[in-house]
């Protein structure tokens, strides 16, 4: 308390984000130190967040900081910030990839201040989403998380980034107006004049069945298209393959979080009524996306395209862990998104690098490139396997605990999520055993040089905490519970 | 502070090996560390020998959910711990024993390869992995540990990455087993849930742990109105095991992993890894409890795989793969022995073949080392340059044929005679029984078949192959070792204080020590019989370097060819995965592009088409956008508010 460490964290990278695109070639050490900053803001966040744990069902703890903004006799918006576990362990996520990116494209030569300055803004805008306790000042953080990542597609991205990054906009945009919709209907059923988080999970949850579901339904799509959810799931591919590797790693690892983080705190605990009318909708679109994105993954050849879909899987397995409705269900979709934000960052990472080092990522047409870049290969072989979910690396509690949680909520349905697995598992190996197994192929006939230092360095940032709390998750289980998580069934 | 040791050659090896000179140190701290395991190891087994029936149980909380009202009364918490217990301590010998003396014989097996920093790192992370899934105090943390022990083992059999058969052994191992891996998940969830939300507040979901001595009759208790839920998670078990141990319908993938360096198959597929599904299935039984269906399914997937496995090491011309086959085949009496009650009686023969089989193996490696050949038709007359290796090789194929007094006999023959008493009681058991002793038959003529095409005769069949010589001490050591333990391991079970390991809840189990009544030893003389007929065959058709040929039109060719090509369920395996799974993946694909996609395309065309009409709207001026943009909204929030909750009505009412 005492201290607004949120507004000041917002004030950083704001600050740094402008002065990046002013400081041109410089703009990386601006970018550097304002990373730097940003990690041990939230380092200071997580020591407050240790401290004592908060009574059941309170809602959003730690240190909020509330200003009027717009104060009319009918409407009252504040800048309401507040942040609890699930935010906290989201902002960790933030850092780590912010500060993995920076360095991970240390080098990017074309125009590095706007480049830099964009990448700090999404960090900004992601912060902003994950503690925003206001209807406006959510939307508006969630709308300024859009447009750097539409300019870094649009302007860095490959061949057909005009098509992929008008589409990410398109799509998402549409999904956010339907979104704001949704919440604004609830503001005005609740008989609220004000549009703050507090005044909204006060009175929305006991409205009507028929309110609570419509809007659940304007909740679901705006949030659903985020994640994505098949069948809205066409702009990701397309937005990956074409986004520059630092932009995908930020879509993947952060933008893809949003959505679930918004589905939880502004979706499920404010209609909670409406989430349970309608849960078959949502038990169905999960299962949909998990198969659907695993068995397309398994026929794709470029390998962006390939991590590509089997985030839908994971983001799949997300849904899933709302769905169940409990409270070990949240904890694991919160640890999932953490998980799945690391690992696909990192997997994105290493396709990139891929593509830098060989000129192209078709699996088809590469193969046995351990000997001659063994660095990328290990990591290409860490990403995969904490992808598929191996033990002691971080996917593994998170998924146990969300199939746990399928299980005990619908039984042997479970078996679907679970048999996928198999598939997924396919497809990594899949495209281990093209990419580092056999005789070399493909490979430029000098041969390769391995990575260069700032793409290991950006790589060995997320490497940390998939190891870190995959032996540990009781680190972050322990944050994520000091949260509406608590009293939840 | 077992898996300690090796763990730091892990960390060590793998940071810094590359810079150490042809990774011989690595080798030789990788050496150290399972030698340090394995002299606590027997510790640990001498203490527990000295206090029968003692274990000690140590955890700690890995991830903890405080309680809440709904699905988790006693809140969640699981624990990673360690149990040392008679049956750990009996798998801890076995894994530290045999890890010693093949990373020793590694030294001087892999001295010419490169990539030997990985080779020792992976091999440490194995030994690693495996004592801390053998020390697990709950069926998370095994869990935890089998997955690793998995990845390791993909690792290793991958070791020869640029041979494309390796890399695809490789993989095919680890989708096999994660077949088996993801049942074995359903499995746990069950007995999971069932803990955690029917479990008093003393149970599982508070305590944290499950393989907890007095827990087997608690969870009858819990689970005794439902048997239904008890057998299907034992059945989600057993599949998991399957996978692991490579049994029918799972076993195609142990075979093609003798890809891996020879002394990988010896550590991994033989004496530790493909076990860990037999224990697995022995702390299912003495901690959880099958249900009598269950148990019909163990017998006849043990009993069967016997059989079925030792018909494909009849034929096969390759050294390690009728190696491989027979522990297939063996692995299958173990899971017979679980079926038919004697989960001890299983890990005895797990203790004994442990043995044997990385004798057997690491004595054909010192054969292929020697003469660089897998092929048993090109080799021949090799008892003369390689004596020792040929003694080794023939006291390991002894105790796996059950001569007696070789460790094969005792524990085969106590499973043998433990069956035929429970077919007694279950007729259902009777064919899958007979089928095992059939196999007794086949057993010793394959090893034998190997052995006389290997060592007897006057030469080596193929000239061009080099001159035959026996590794260095480092290979010789170990063999010398693991001979005396194939001889000696089966006798442990007449040593009063060994029998406090087969014993695990300090109380007397039914054959252990074996008691010979009259029906036993009439047993006993069926089983050496069979082994003898068997090694008499092929001494008929193999022996002093004779080739046997069938005649052309034989109607055993068919059946040969049958074997050849293991029933076909590898093609058959492979047609699934490519043909089908595969092209529905290419389906979906399609779909994905241009049927999802596609959609979203002809959107895109109509709402172009409308807005070439609408082309007057476009004014280029922003407050006109924004115009419509509020426009829009207010169209998006009228709907909602006028016919959202007849659609929410119609679904169904609130």
């Amino acid at each position: 308390m005492g201290i607004p460490i949120l507004s000041i964290t917002l004030a950083s990278l704001a600050v740094g984000a402008a002065a990046s695109f002013v400081a041109g070639s410089r703009a990386r050490w601006v970018a550097l130190a304002t990373a730097l900053v940003f990690v041990a803001e939230t380092a200071a966040m997580f020591l407050g967040a240790w401290g004592p744990a908060l009574a059941p069902g309170q809602v959003p703890v730690g240190d909020a900081e509330t200003y009027r903004w717009i104060s009319l006799p009918w409407l009252q918006v504040n800048y309401a910030l507040g942040v609890d576990g699930i935010s906290l362990v989201l902002i960790l996520l933030t850092a780590f990839l912010g500060l993995a990116t920076i360095v991970y494209s240390w080098n990017e030569s074309h125009r590095p201040g706007p480049w830099f300055g964009l990448i700090l803004l999404t960090l900004l805008g992601s912060v902003g989403v994950f503690s925003a306790l206001d209807v406006l000042l959510f939307f508006l953080f969630w709308e300024a998380v859009l447009v750097p990542m539409f300019f870094i597609i649009g302007y860095w991205g490959g061949p057909r980034r005009r098509y992929a990054a008008l589409k990410f906009f398109i799509y998402t945009h549409v999904a956010s107006v339907v979104m704001l919709v949704g919440l604004l209907v609830l503001v005005f059923y609740s008989g609220s004049t004000s549009l703050d988080y507090s005044a909204l999970v006060a009175r929305a949850p006991a409205l009507p069945i028929v309110t609570q579901s419509v809007v659940f339904l304007a909740l679901l799509f705006g949030f659903g298209v985020k994640f994505p959810v098949v069948p809205f799931h066409t702009w990701l591919p397309d937005a990956h393959v074409e986004a520059p590797t630092g932009g995908s790693v930020l879509l993947a690892g952060l933008l893809l979080k949003l959505g679930g983080y918004g589905l939880i705190r502004w979706g499920i605990l404010l209609v909670p009524g409406g989430f349970l009318h309608l849960d078959p909708i949502v038990y169905v679109l999960a299962f949909l996306s998990i198969a659907w994105g695993s068995v397309v993954a398994l026929a794709q050849r470029d390998m962006k395209r390939l991590v590509a879909y089997s985030s839908i899987n994971h983001m799949g397995i997300v849904l899933l862990a709302i769905a169940v409705h409990s409270s070990l269900g949240l904890l694991a979709a919160v640890l999932l998104m953490f998980a799945h934000g690391v690992v696909s960052g990192l997997l994105f990472m290493v396709s990139g690098s891929v593509h830098h080092t060989f000129g192209t990522r078709d699996l088809a047409s590469l193969g046995g490139i351990t000997p001659g870049t063994p660095f990328l290969a290990t990591m290409i072989m860490i990403g995969s396997l904490a992808s598929l979910g191996l033990p002691a690396l971080v996917s593994f509690p998170a998924e146990f605990g969300a199939l746990l949680a399928t299980y005990v909520a619908v039984s042997y349905w479970v078996l679907i999520p679970l048999l996928i697995l198999v598939v997924t598992a396919a497809f990594y190996l899949w495209m281990m055993q093209r990419l580092l197994f056999g005789p070399p192929r493909g490979l430029p006939a000098e041969g390769a040089h391995d990575l260069p230092f700032f793409e290991r360095a950006g790589m060995a940032v997320l490497v940390v905490p998939i190891v870190l709390f995959g032996i540990l998750p009781g680190l972050l289980v322990t944050v994520i519970a000091n949260s509406p998580i608590r009293g939840y069934p | 502070m077992v898996p300690l040791a090796p763990a730091l050659a892990f960390v060590s090896i793998s940071f810094v090996g590359r810079r150490w000179p042809k990774g011989e140190w690595g080798g030789w701290i990788a050496v150290v560390a399972a030698g340090f395991s394995m002299v606590v190891s027997v510790l640990i087994a001498l203490g527990e020998m000295g206090a029968p029936g003692t274990y000690t149980d140590v955890s700690y909380t890995w991830f903890n959910l405080p309680g809440s009202p709904g699905a988790f009364p006693n809140g969640f918490r699981l624990v990673i711990g360690t149990l040392v217990d008679p049956i750990s301590a009996l798998m801890l010998l076995v894994v530290t024993v045999v890890g010693f003396l093949v990373m020793l014989y590694s030294i001087g097996y892999m001295h010419h390869d490169r990539g030997l920093p990985r080779y020792y790192a992976e091999l440490s992370l194995f030994l690693t992995a495996m004592i801390g899934l053998v020390l697990s105090d709950n069926l998370l943390e095994f869990f935890l540990f089998w997955e690793l022990v998995g990845v390791c083992s993909y690792f290793l059999i991958g070791f020869y990455y640029e041979k494309p058969s390796a890399a695809s052994a490789a993989k095919e191992a680890f989708i096999v087993t994660r077949v088996g891996d993801v049942l074995f998940l359903a499995g746990i969830f069950v007995y999971f849930a069932t803990y955690a939300t029917s479990g008093p507040a003393g149970g599982w979901a508070a305590n944290g742990f499950l393989f907890a001595y007095g827990n087997a009759p608690f969870l009858a208790g819990v689970l005794g109105g439902n048997s239904f839920l008890l057998t299907v998670a034992g059945l989600f078990i057993v599949a998991g095991a399957a996978g692991k141990s490579a049994q029918f319908p799972l076993h195609v993938w142990l075979p093609d992993a003798m890809e891996g360096p020879t002394t990988v198959s010896a550590l991994i597929h033989a004496a530790t890894m493909v076990a860990a599904g037999v224990y697995l299935l022995a702390v299912t039984s003495l901690f959880l409890g099958f249900t009598s269906l269950d148990l019909l399914v163990i017998v006849a997937i043990g009993g069967f795989t016997t059989f079925f496995a030792a018909t494909m090491a009849v034929v096969n011309p390759d050294i390690k793969r009728v190696i491989a086959y027979s522990t297939i085949s063996q692995l299958g009496y173990m899971v017979l022995a679980i079926g038919v009650g004697g989960a001890m009686l299983g890990l005895f023969h797990l203790f004994t073949h442990a043995f044997f089989k990385a004798l057997l193996f690491l004595a054909a490696g010192s054969v292929i080392h020697a003469i660089g050949t897998q092929d048993l038709f090109k080799m021949g007359g090799l008892r003369k340059t390689m004596r020792l290796t040929s003694a080794a090789f023939l006291v390991g194929g002894l105790a796996l044929a059950g001569i007696p007094p070789f460790g094969g006999f005792w524990s085969k023959d106590d499973i043998l005679s433990a069956a035929v008493q429970a077919a007694e009681a279950h007729a259902a058991y009777w064919p899958f029984v007979v089928l095992a002793f059939a196999a007794v038959y086949l057993t010793a003529y394959y090893i034998f078949r190997v052995w006389f095409l290997t060592f007897s005769g006057d030469a080596v069949r193929d000239p061009s192959l080099p001159a035959a010589h026996e590794g260095g001490w480092v290979m010789q050591v170990p063999l010398i070792a693991l001979s005396v333990f194939a001889v000696v391991a089966g006798l442990f079970v007449f040593v009063p204080s060994f029998q406090t390991l087969l014993q695990p809840f300090g109380v007397a189990v039914a054959g252990i020590p074996p008691t010979y009544t009259s029906t036993d030893l009439a047993l006993s003389a069926i089983s050496v019989v069979l082994a003898g007929a068997g090694i008499a065959t092929a001494y008929a058709l193999w022996g002093g370097g004779r080739v046997y040929e069938l005649a052309p039109r034989s109607a055993a060719r068919p059946i040969r060819q049958l074997l050849l090509e293991r029933y076909y369920f590898k093609a058959a395996y492979d047609a699934i995965g490519r043909r089908g799974i595969y092209t529905l993946a290419r389906v979906a694909d399609f779909v994905d592009r241009y049927v999802i996609d596609g959609t979203v395309h002809g959107l895109e065309r109509a709402m172009g088409a409308v807005s070439d009409r609408l082309r007057r709207a476009q004014t280029g001026v922003v407050s006109d956008y924004a115009a419509y943009v509020v426009a829009g909204l207010l169209f998006v929030f009228v709907v909602l508010l006028l016919v959202g909750p007849y659609v929410v009505n119609a679904w169904g009412g609130g």
